[in-house]
């Protein structure tokens, strides 16, 4: 019976709590906010000491990236892309210097650009791209994001590219874990011509110019490279670390026990829920016995957290350039 | 529903609407889609100011309500951007 009553006080506005639930007084909102403040920082902590436990489950694989872009670009009437080594070692190289230098963008702080790791893995290209993605928790994930991009989506539906090469990389970008997926398209004039759709034949020759914008690049040389036989020259800076290797970059799986996204997810449609449900039980009594009372507007914060989850249904850890 | 209440509703939903549309319009950049969270809670505790305010019935305790339902807000999307 006491915990009737004790319920009852907190769920219901009544004269003993000031006809206000005791689950909408102003110190239960404020023990709301830190509780999920420590909630949030214990998912922070344990995730460091124990990412496999409390992670990200992460399935991204080369393969699948490559079946999910081609599956785009023969849906546009387009000839699918080969899987280049070479391009893949570039990926990797780019994947890794951004580690290592710490930045996510297409050109590094140091001023190289993403030619500068297609012509040091030996690719000579006459068209070249770059697409970029991070923190994605599928291969689908991340052909989709870009496919929703106009600009990356352009990359790969390009129809001059023939081949393309990808590298996925687990590391610590500007201080919280971060899995890359780095694609690079290309094209040499050694590679077969296949069927180019009749727009990209038809269009004009592309004005000689790389391109270093945040957007997707894509780049053609003023001469192309393929023209001659002239090998392209390799700039002397070290651009690719020597433990890469062809097969290396391929996929990061990670299958923590409890996945982050998931717990967030539950937490906030469990607290937003159970706050909606206090203010509309409160809206109701409180309107029924036509108590007047100062507080905020009930319907006005349903609406708001409504928001709130709409809006958290729609917020990604993964981004682009 | 009287005309004032009419505008007021028409703000309040102007306001959230217009936080789900740039959020969805700022996809792929999760430090932005958090910034707009922010501004549309800023925004919404305004409203909630300037609503009882206009209304006659503000009180520090009706400020203090608004800003704690959006600080939860706020940490909410930021754990969800986790």
């Amino acid at each position: 019976m006491r915990f009737f009553r004790i319920l009852y006080h907190w769920l219901v506005p009544h004269e003993g709590n000031n006809h206000r639930a005791k689950a909408l007084h102003h110190d239960a909102l404020f023990a709301y906010v830190l509780l999920l403040c420590v909630f949030n920082l214990g998912i922070r902590y344990f995730h460091g000491k124990a990412p496999d436990v409390l992670g990200y489950a992460i399935d991204i694989r080369v393969d699948q990236l490559l079946a999910a872009t081609n599956a785009q670009r023969e849906a546009a009437g387009l000839s699918p892309l080969r899987l280049d080594n070479t391009l893949s070692v570039a990926a990797a190289a780019k994947a890794s210097d951004m580690f290592a230098n710490n930045y996510w963008a297409h050109n590094s702080p140091q001023g190289k650009t993403p030619w500068d790791f297609i012509i040091a893995s030996g690719y000579r290209y006459t068209l070249a791209g770059e697409n970029l993605a991070k923190n994605f928790q599928t291969s689908d994930g991340v052909v989709d994001a870009w496919m929703n991009s106009p600009t990356h989506k352009a990359n790969i539906v390009k129809g001059g590219y023939r081949d393309v090469g990808f590298a996925i990389v687990n590391g610590v970008l500007n201080g919280e874990e971060t899995t890359l997926v780095v694609q690079m398209f290309g094209a040499t004039n050694a590679a077969p011509v296949a069927q180019i759709p009749k727009a990209e034949a038809a269009a004009p020759a592309p004005v000689a110019s790389e391109v270093v914008t945040e957007e997707p690049v894509t780049v053609v040389p003023a001469e192309p490279a393929a023209a001659n036989d002239e090998p392209v020259k390799q700039p002397a800076i070290g651009l690719l670390p020597s433990f890469i290797s062809n097969t290396a970059f391929e996929q990061v799986i990670a299958s923590p026990k409890v996945n982050i996204p998931g717990l967030t997810n539950t937490m906030t449609v469990i607290v937003v829920g159970v706050l909606i449900g206090l203010l509309a039980v409160d809206a109701f009594v409180v309107n029924k016995h036509r108590v007047v009372r100062l507080t905020g507007h009930n319907m006005a914060h349903i609406l708001f957290l409504g928001t709130i989850i709409v809006s958290g249904l729609m917020l990604s850890r993964g981004s682009l350039i | 529903m009287k005309k004032g209440e009419l505008l007021h509703t028409i703000v309040l939903f102007t306001i959230l609407l217009g936080g789900i549309f740039t959020f969805w319009f700022a996809k792929g950049n999760t430090s932005l889609q958090l910034a707009i969270g922010t501004v549309t809670t800023m925004a919404y505790v305004a409203w909630g100011i300037i609503h009882h305010s206009l209304k006659g019935d503000l009180h520090r305790k009706v400020v203090i309500e608004y800003v704690l339902v959006g600080l939860i807000a706020i940490v909410l999307l930021t754990t969800l951007a986790l």
